[in-house]
């Protein structure tokens, strides 16, 4: 059972699958993705990825402990597969410590805030500053202003989020978990702006 | 009370378990099958709990029997003490209570079907004593709680009647710090420290008072009976012993004082914030219950502002929303706010802070742990790129609540809140990785191994199966262990929350903090106004700024308290002197934060340094693998394409082999068609030799009949030579000589003709060359033409 753990391609022979990879080269047509989420309590950050993964939506979900796992796997028009692996992280402002861990390492972060609270779209600038400091370098970010269908108490105007992300080289979309307007575009936008591996 | 609503639910709707959560629609069927295994075991278990309750009852009866006399002496010794404690603050209901759990075993579940009734018809009833005959489990486990209280109790005479707000709350917070570690060493002798009776007894442990302590914590890993439940956990928390009377309700009425008028100087920034916080999360805490009503919101609302209240240095964390909610389901709603006040406070302390650097130590002990217990698995876990801390760290965070199925969350914390440690966090998660850790080293991709980590725990339906894996199997993860990792570990952690908290000051507002203070001084609202707008334009920061922050938040409510007692007295010199205290008090606070931070920098520029040299050295050894790895693929794609060509070789010779063989074939079935061509032509040959041979017998016979006719012509013409015979005979026999003489002549030349062909087809046999296809043809053709001939 745990003796070829650390081994994998030692039984598989020549007959090694493309995902097999040491770290080294991926396979350019399956790629695999490390999101992670991030923003003020309460912007919908598990109901964009309850949306995205299991297509539903929950007005009353429970709150993030911590931070919960889910993976989704979408296909692009040129025939690659992207592999999202998503960490959902909790929103209070405490568990900020804990967020290093999960944003360690991730090819991409989701920053997300709620198009009704100025103080979320606050927090999510933060987010955006303490990734540029800490994040990995080349990490692509979106800046998402959730709960888009709540236009009559809208307050942070859209133009805000476009320049805000413009200025910091971010891609940015407004999206309504609760409508699923702009899920799917949020995630194959991001997939399309990922760094190829030079295929081989 | 919540337990009826539960009964009624569970017919109605079978999609919630026994305890009214929400199934998984992907558990339904497993619940299903468990469900009869949870209710026989509750059947036995409380059997075995009600025969233990009644043992202890009788034998806590002085005097019962001789042998126990001497320990008995002791431990009445003891309990009266522990009453004494409890009477001046509670008045007399304790003593009642035990001379009725004295009286008589009988009367017991009487007196508790009472009490439940009690709990149940008295729905605002907010405190309600635990059933007597739990009163001696409640004494073991107040021994634990002995020190606490009695410096509350200090706290409260020196008070007098004075509310006990957040003076006493913050000296309990700082308290708790000196306290930790005495709490959880083996409380042997903490009374002695407070104590002035110095009677031998106090020296010894708790054990010796209550021989059934193991009894009861086999019982407690069995699982604490659901009826039975709550007060348990009151009793192991020691509820009793903690609760101060009036102090919840005096927190709940200053909260709601506060909270009705926002213009009060007490609604400072994290108040505000919390009091936010908690709002939000209320109905996202087990949305859909049905003990969750509007009442039950309520309770969860007030017991959790009054937490924050009582602790601002925890304040309200995320995860205590779904603790005190699943209190609140077993206890009525001040006993809920004193267990939680004991598990946030003693269990957890340090945990839910603005730093969480207790919670971030244990993840770093609990990775070390798991590298001594299962190395293979985290050697996995690393070659994946999967980190512990990970997963573990929202199990620790939330106590396993939301991760394991219910039943498994309460058994878990059963023996977690007996210990009164959090070593059963580490062995729940020892025992979870024990049990899926075989399945995980399968897992090809960090995605594939959490996921299945995760949905593994959240249907670990087999209670019992995880609870004594867990204590069982790990006998080795103690507190002191656990105490030693965590000093190990601590440094590190802090080093980082200090670097935060740097970072997170750049953030604040340039203004220090002695400024602000002094102009609170002149004019209070205009804090407020820039705690608010400081709030709305660095809320972002708040998180990093987090010591600086409890240290202001802190400062704040003295500030405040001090505030209202001047008002209070409302003389001027006095109010002056309060002031210029205050002033003096910045000062000081303000020159301890430089001190603190030119220490922090000191002692990071070190840890930078250390590090910076590890890291160079490490990163040399990087590049030295690296460049290996890379080799080693070098070497490993060449191996790939010297056999790709190989295979390619070897394909080509395959092919060719199949070509020739293809080719073999069909000549063998060539040779074997013209081996019949062959047969046909000699069977012809045969038949046409045949006809020859007859032929020449007849030519033999014509011969020696043309001879024969010679002969007699001859003879004749000697005999009649007259020329008139003659002549008639010889033109008839003209006639009839040159047809005979041209058969013959035929016949001779055809002999001959034959002859020569014979030769030519066994020549031809022998050779049996390619064009031997078209020859019997051409030669049946002349046989034929032969035969037509003659």
């Amino acid at each position: 059972m745990g003796c070829s753990s650390s081994l994998p391609d030692r039984t598989s022979g020549r007959l090694a699958g493309p995902n097999i990879e040491n770290g080294g080269a991926p396979d350019p047509k399956n790629l695999r993705v490390k999101l992670v989420l991030l923003g003020d309590s309460g912007v919908g950050k598990s109901c964009i990825v309850l949306r995205f993964v299991r297509g539903q939506f929950d007005p009353t979900s429970k709150v993030t402990v911590g931070a919960s796992f889910l993976s989704q796997t979408i296909a692009l028009q040129d025939s690659t597969t992207v592999k999202f692996e998503i960490w959902d992280t909790a929103g209070q402002e405490r568990y900020a410590a804990l967020a290093p861990l999960y944003y360690r390492g991730a090819a991409v972060a989701v920053v997300v805030y709620d198009i009704t609270s100025p103080d979320s779209f606050t927090k999510a600038q933060y987010w955006v500053k303490e990734l540029q400091k800490h994040g990995s370098p080349d990490i692509v970010m979106a800046l998402v202003g959730n709960k888009a269908d709540l236009q009559e108490k809208r307050e942070v105007p859209v133009q805000d989020g476009i320049d805000y992300a413009e200025k910091n080289g971010m891609f940015f979309i407004e999206t309504s978990a609760k409508t699923a307007d702009n899920i799917n575009q949020l995630f194959e936008e991001i997939a399309k702006r990922l760094p190829r591996p030079p295929s081989s | 009370m919540t337990e009826l609503s539960f009964n009624l639910l569970h017919t109605l709707e079978p999609r919630r378990d026994a305890y009214g959560f929400a199934l998984r629609p992907q558990h339904a069927q497993r619940y299903r099958e468990y469900a009869n295994i949870y209710k026989e075991e509750e059947g036995e278990r409380s059997d075995k709990w009600k025969d233990f309750l009644e043992q202890i009852a009788k034998s806590s009866q002085p005097c019962s029997s001789e042998e126990e006399y001497k320990e008995r002496l002791h431990a009445e010794d003891t309990e009266c003490k522990a009453e004494t404690i409890s009477e001046s603050k509670e008045g007399d209901d304790s003593r009642s209570g035990k001379s009725i759990s004295d009286g008589s075993e009988e009367s017991d579940p009487k007196k508790e079907g009472q009490l439940s009734k009690e709990t149940k018809t008295h729905k605002l009833q907010t405190w309600a004593q635990i059933r007597p005959s739990l009163g001696a489990i409640e004494k073991m486990m107040s021994f634990r709680v002995q020190k606490r209280k009695n410096m509350i109790d200090e706290r409260e005479t020196v008070n007098g009647n004075h509310l006990p707000s957040i003076e006493e709350a913050e000296s309990l917070g700082g308290a708790s710090d000196d306290e930790k570690d005495c709490v959880n060493e083996t409380s042997d002798d903490n009374e002695n420290a407070t104590r002035t009776e110095p009677t031998p007894v106090d020296e010894v442990s708790p054990k010796h008072f209550f021989p059934w302590k193991e009894e009861l914590e086999s019982l407690v890993r069995g699982g604490v009976p659901k009826d039975l439940r709550g007060e348990v956990w009151q009793a192991f928390v020691g509820v009793k012993a903690r609760r101060v009377e009036r102090y919840y309700q005096d927190l709940v009425a200053q909260e709601a004082n506060d909270g009705g008028s926002k213009v009060h100087d007490d609604s400072s920034g994290v108040f505000k914030k919390w009091r936010r916080q908690i709002e939000k999360d209320i109905p996202r805490t087990f949305p859909g219950h049905p003990a969750l009503d509007a009442d039950g919101r309520n309770s969860l609302r007030r017991v959790l502002l009054a937490y924050a209240r009582h602790n601002p240095s925890v304040g309200y964390c995320q995860a205590m929303n779904f603790f005190a909610g699943l209190l609140l389901l077993l206890m009525p709603e001040e006993n809920a706010f004193w267990t939680l006040v004991g598990i946030i406070d003693d269990y957890f302390d340090g945990y839910y802070t603005e730093e969480m650097i207790e919670s971030q130590v244990d993840q770093l002990v609990f990775e070390e742990v798991m590298r001594e217990r299962f190395p293979k698995l985290v050697n996995h876990l690393d070659y994946l790129g999967v980190q512990v801390a990970w997963i573990s760290g929202p199990w620790f965070l939330s106590i396993f609540v939301n991760m394991l199925p219910w039943e498994s969350v309460f058994r878990v914390w059963d023996v977690l809140l007996f210990e009164g440690t959090r070593v059963m966090l580490f062995q729940t998660a020892l025992a979870l990785m024990e049990l899926y850790g075989p399945a995980l080293v399968t897992t090809k991709d960090a995605g594939d191994a959490i996921t299945l980590l995760q949905s593994l725990t959240g249907s670990t339906f087999d209670s019992s199966q995880l609870v004594l894996t867990a204590c069982m199997g790990f006998l080795a993860v103690t507190e002191a262990r656990l105490q030693e990792l965590r000093k190990k570990h601590r440094p590190a952690v802090l080093v980082v929350v200090e670097e935060r908290s740097k970072r997170g000051r750049a953030w604040k507002d340039s203004k220090g903090l002695a400024s602000k203070l002094y102009s609170f001084k002149h004019d209070p609202g205009s804090l407020i106004e820039e705690k608010e707008c400081t709030e709305g334009g660095n809320n972002p920061a708040d998180g990093d700024k987090s010591p600086l922050e409890s240290h202001s938040s802190n400062l704040d409510e003295l500030l405040n308290s001090l505030n209202v007692d001047s008002e209070v007295d409302s003389l001027p010199d006095l109010q002056e002197q309060v002031v210029w205290l205050k002033v003096e008090l910045c000062r000081l606070l303000e020159e301890k934060r430089g001190a603190i931070l030119r220490a922090e920098e000191l002692e990071t520029a070190l840890m930078e340094m250390v590090k910076q040299d590890n890291r160079r050295q490490l990163s040399a050894r990087v590049e030295l693998l690296e460049q290996e790895v890379t080799e080693l693929k070098q070497v490993l794609a060449d191996k790939r394409e010297q056999e790709t060509a190989m295979l390619q070789v070897l394909m080509r010779v395959e092919q060719e082999q199949r070509v020739t063989e293809d080719a073999r074939i069909i000549a063998e079935q060539d040779a074997a068609a013209q081996r019949y061509a062959v047969h046909v032509l000699q069977e012809k040959y045969e038949k046409a030799m045949a006809s020859l041979a007859e032929t020449q017998k007849k030519v033999v016979i014509a011969e020696s009949m043309l001879e024969a006719t010679l002969q007699y012509e001859s003879g004749q013409s000697k005999a009649l030579s007259s020329p008139g015979y003659m002549r008639i005979l010889s033109t008839s026999r003209n006639d009839n000589s040159t047809r005979k003489m041209g058969l013959l002549s035929f016949g001779l030349g055809w002999r001959d003709k034959n002859k020569g062909k014979t030769t030519k087809v066994e020549e031809s046999n022998e050779s049996k060359s390619t064009n031997e296809g078209i020859d019997p043809k051409s030669s049946g053709n002349e046989t034929k033409n032969e035969e037509q001939e003659t």
